[in-house]
């Protein structure tokens, strides 16, 4: 990422502070002609001003570079990793990073060694489907003395997916359902016989997390019962009653995600759009993929 | 690769609370603006500064903090009516810093965020100020600065939030701040225009009670100060290295006036004429200039060793040759005097001769007995002097600090009872029986001895060296000095009081009121030098810091050539030179933390311009080994050495830690690689030459060639 060369600066509310207290003690000095006082001003002042550079240098070398970003479905939290890399020779302290745009979010870091990178996390609220260019990133400092801020921007070229709201009803819809290899279907229902474990997936529904597996230390698993697992879903937007095109995308969401955690193969077709059913993570995230996009004005700021 | 650091989120609207460690730091540096005030303010208010400070380390731990508010207004109306109970007035400065500590007291309970932290530290400037504004001595002054420096290292703690070392980098860093800050803080403590605001407010108008002796003289007040070791003036003799021989009796004021035991200097000094002073000079032949340096009293006097005769700026010389100076003394003051060590041979106007001889018609019959024997024995003035201090000798005076009350008219059970006394019931009484004698006297009252600092060449006088001896008028001679003192406690003028006080405590001759453990440790030769040494700083910083001021500073840059200039302009240029320090720190610090491999591209990228500006240009996805080749068969000339240069770049670039010492080479290489800096006729011929001379035939062939390629 390309930084402007300047850092920008801007005064902290402390430096009112500190411009009143230096008036002061000029005024104190002046009127009463007290030599110890004006020492006291020019040692203040020189401080100041030699805090300055201190700051200034304080963001040279440092950068930040986006990680990779997971889709998030709209209602969730968009987690941005970060890299804030010290590529200077000197241990940086008191770095600010502030995402421009979402309200204020901002993670200090009290400090980076030298040559060291710091990892970290923004989160902010997804608010609308499609896909987004990840926004302007400012780096800051006010260290050492904190009367003046200075901001370094970086613009990302990254973008991030926000996949559609899963909402409706979360029962697959069974005239979608499509006979495989001729043989009749079985009747779908909430079976109860356990048949292992499998990856969660976000956004689903946490009931059937193994929680037992998350107190032992292992990541998120869904818990997979013997009924889900049949079938081939064919999930058609055109076939949705819905008036309204967001809700017909939140329940094909829905589905989509019900459909994954049962195991159960399923396929797509939007308006000019059609992936044959399949299974697994590439497939799911293909489907997403083309229903957060679906009638989208391309890349949002 | 990566570390994990600590970090606080602070996305939400929760405010963090004040970390403990720059808490510590911020609490250590507010006590050192404590001493100031325990000396000037009323004892409860830095009391209570101190218990808000402990009870904040109590409280923060546990979450809590002074909430309501209207708990807050009480506890700050309350303040306001102690300091109005204790001073009676809220005008002034002590009321007005009391109420500052108390208001900063209570924020130090009420302060909970960390953006507050910034306004406690601001607070805690604003306390050094209203210090220096107490007090400007020495050591007071070490704490405040020790105190704005804590504040400092307290403000960059809290800025380096939870990173390691809690102790060494944070003062590190402010040291690092500091020492460059020291030049800028001279220039501007040289240059600086002290503008006069001309809205001069007298803070000091009520606050500044006089130190040292009044212009009365009772019995026991010259004893109240022989315990103060405040000190009062520190003269050097300039263009003289040895002391002066004999007891120094600095002169401070002649007292005329006779009240029994009391006695008392004219409220407003008369000046000798300057007539009077031309005879004078004529007399002087042993004469020693002095350097003073007067510690602010609160009263006029102004001292020299016996007798000055010329008045210095500022100052007249007084009937009675002492100096009086026409301002109230407020500030540290640096004077040069001449004294002459001889007496003044100068005869009495009939009027002052009625002044000298005045006595009050109440001194019993008793003591106007005694003055009477000695004039009828022998009416010479110098055997009646002579009769008057046998008569002190002989009759079993005793010399005590503690001599118990007298009062004004008790100068017969002085004489003839009690018979024990400190230099001023000396002085008052054999001044007065002087008088009653026939014999014009006066008491003068001022310094005796010092003690002489090795180190820094100069005598300190402190209040303890405070002495009241008397000036009888002799036919011959004029005004003589006579210690009375000196004949009950021969040895006292040789000596300033302390070490007096110490032999007779040694020899049994003294009673005392003086603790020895403590007295012992200030006489140990460690404490000793110490001491010295810290007296040293002490004059350093009186002489050279505080009374560099306005006036000094307009001599200072007349001798420089700067005086003529508006304070504007010396603002300005004062900025102008302030920025290119701050470029050169920018530029030093950027050189030293800059990573070796930004280095070697911004080295790599300059070397591309040079060879870009010659004709062959990078492309952006040209890798550096293909772009060498490309550009040696663009340049013929170079093809050498921009293979060379390209080599080591890439040997550099890739290298896991580039080495320094390959790395200045690759330096002075790609500043050594010529190519025009800008398209001029000069730099055109410059290069034709330099082609024409590596390869000859084809002068004029490369450099057209590379143009029209342009």
């Amino acid at each position: 990422m390309k930084a402007r060369k300047l850092p920008l600066v801007y005064p902290t509310a402390g430096f009112a502070g500190l411009l009143f207290v230096l008036g002061a003690m000029w005024y104190a000095a002046s009127s009463q002609n007290n030599t110890a006082v004006y020492l006291l001003f020019f040692t203040l002042t020189a401080v100041f001003l030699v805090s300055i550079p201190h700051t200034l240098i304080n963001l040279a070398g440092v950068t930040v570079t986006v990680e990779s970003v997971q889709p998030a479905f709209v209602g969730q939290e968009v987690s941005l990793p970060l890299e804030i890399m010290n590529d200077s020779r000197a241990t940086r302290h008191g770095i600010e990073l502030i995402l421009s745009g979402s309200d204020g979010e901002h993670q200090r870091i009290d400090h980076i060694p030298a040559r060291k990178a710091a990892r970290v996390v923004l989160r902010f609220p997804a608010r609308q489907r499609g896909e987004h260019h990840v926004e302007t990133l400012c780096l800051t400092s006010a260290y050492p003395l904190g009367f003046l801020r200075f901001l370094k921007k970086f613009a990302p070229a990254q973008t991030y997916i926000v996949y559609p709201k899963p909402a409706g009803d979360v029962r697959l819809p069974s005239s979608f359902v499509h006979r495989r290899d001729g043989r009749p279907l079985t009747e779908l229902g909430a079976g109860d016989d356990f048949a292992g474990v499998r990856d969660y997936v976000p956004g689903e529904s946490q009931r059937h997390i193994d929680w037992r597996a998350v107190a032992r230390g292992q990541p998120l698993m869904t818990k997979q019962f013997a009924a889900e697992a049949e079938g081939v879903l064919y999930f058609d937007f055109s076939a949705l009653h819905f008036a309204n095109v967001e809700e017909r995308l939140s329940q094909l969401t829905l589905w989509i995600i019900e459909a994954e955690r049962a195991r159960r193969p399923y396929g797509l077709r939007l308006p000019g759009n059609e992936i044959p059913p399949a299974i697994g993570q590439p497939h799911f995230h293909q489907c997403l993929r083309a229903l957060s996009l679906f009638q989208s004005k391309g890349v949002r700021a | 690769m990566s570390m994990s650091m600590s970090m606080n989120r602070s996305g939400s609207k929760r405010d963090r609370s004040i970390p403990r460690r720059p808490l510590l730091w911020l609490a250590a540096a507010l006590l050192f603006t404590l001493p100031p005030m325990f000396g000037s303010l009323v004892r409860w208010v830095p009391c209570v500064f101190l218990l808000a400070l402990a009870m904040k380390f109590w409280m923060e731990p546990r979450g809590y903090r002074l909430r309501f508010a209207t708990l807050k207004l009480m506890l700050a109306a309350m303040g306001l009516f102690a300091i109005f109970a204790s001073y009676g007035s809220l005008k002034g400065i002590e009321p007005g810093i009391s109420l500052l500590v108390v208001l900063v007291s209570l924020k130090v309970l009420e302060a909970h965020t960390a953006r507050e932290f910034q306004v406690m530290v601001l607070m805690g400037w604003v306390l050094c100020l209203c210090g220096f504004f107490l007090s400007q001595d020495f050591v007071i002054a070490l704490c405040l600065l020790t105190a704005f420096a804590l504040l400092l290292v307290a403000l960059i703690q809290f800025y380096r939030g939870s990173s390691p070392g809690a102790f060494w980098p944070p003062l590190g860093t402010t040291g690092k701040i500091l020492l460059q800050a020291a030049p800028l803080i001279i220039l501007l403590f040289v240059l600086f225009p002290r503008i006069n605001t001309g809205l001069r407010v007298d803070f000091r108008a009520n606050r500044f009670a006089s130190t040292g002796f009044s212009d009365r003289l009772s019995p026991g007040s010259i004893a109240a100060l022989a315990n103060s070791s405040e000190i009062a003036f520190r003269a050097e003799f300039p263009g003289s290295t040895a002391t002066p021989p004999g007891s120094m009796y600095w002169r401070g004021v002649v007292m005329w006036h006779c009240d029994g035991m009391e006695w008392r200097a004219p409220y407003v000094p008369v000046s000798i004429s300057s007539r009077d002073r031309g005879t004078r000079q004529r007399f002087t032949n042993n004469t020693i200039r002095q350097r003073i340096t007067l510690a602010p009293h609160g009263a006029r006097w102004m001292f020299a060793l016996d007798r000055p005769f010329e008045s210095t700026p500022g100052a007249i010389l007084a009937r009675g040759d002492y100096l009086w100076s026409v301002q109230t003394i407020r500030k540290a003051r640096r004077y040069e005097v001449v004294s002459s060590l001889g007496a003044a041979g100068k005869d009495l106007t009939p009027g002052e001769r009625r002044e000298a001889l005045e006595v009050p018609p109440s001194i019993s019959p008793a003591v106007r007995e005694l003055a009477q024997s000695w004039t009828t024995q022998n009416p010479n003035p110098r055997a009646i002097v002579n009769s008057a201090l046998q008569f002190f000798q002989a009759q079993g005076f005793r010399y005590s600090l503690t001599p118990g009350e007298y009062r004004k008219n008790d100068l017969e059970q002085f004489l003839f009872h009690r018979r024990v006394g400190f230099c001023e019931h000396y002085a008052a009484t054999f001044a007065t029986l002087m008088r009653l004698a026939g014999v014009p006297a006066r008491v003068v009252v001022g310094y005796l001895g010092g003690e002489y600092n090795d180190l820094g060449h100069f005598f300190l006088v402190r209040q303890a060296d405070t002495h009241a001896w008397c000036e009888v008028c002799l036919p011959d001679s004029g005004w003589t000095r006579v210690d009375p003192t000196a004949a009950v406690a021969p040895g006292r003028a040789s000596l300033d009081l302390h070490s007096f006080l110490e032999r007779s405590i040694a020899s049994g001759q003294m009673e005392t009121r003086r603790g020895g453990f403590f007295t012992q440790l200030a006489r140990s030769a460690l404490f000793t030098n110490a001491r010295l040494a810290l007296e040293t700083l002490s004059y350093e910083w009186d002489t050279r810091v505080l009374a560099f001021d306005a006036d000094v500073q307009e001599v200072l840059l007349d001798s420089m050539g700067l005086a003529n200039r508006g304070s504007l302009v010396l603002i300005i240029e004062i900025l102008i030179v302030a920025i290119a320090l701050l470029v050169i720190y920018f530029g030093w610090m950027q050189l030293r933390t800059r990573s070796r491999a930004d280095r070697v591209k911004a080295l790599y990228e300059r070397f591309c311009r040079k060879i870009a500006r010659l004709g062959a240009r990078r492309d952006p996805w040209e890798g550096p080994s293909d772009f060498s080749t490309r550009a040696a068969l663009l340049l013929p000339n170079e093809s050498q050495r921009i293979r060379e240069i390209s080599n080591v770049y890439i040997a550099l670039r890739y290298a896991p830690e580039p080495a320094g010492v390959a790395l200045d080479r690759f330096a002075k290489e790609v500043r050594a690689f010529v190519g025009p800096a800008r398209w001029s006729p000069k730099t055109y011929l410059f290069s034709a030459k330099g082609a024409s001379r590596s390869q000859p035939g084809a002068s004029s062939q490369g450099p057209s060639h590379i143009r029209k390629e342009r």
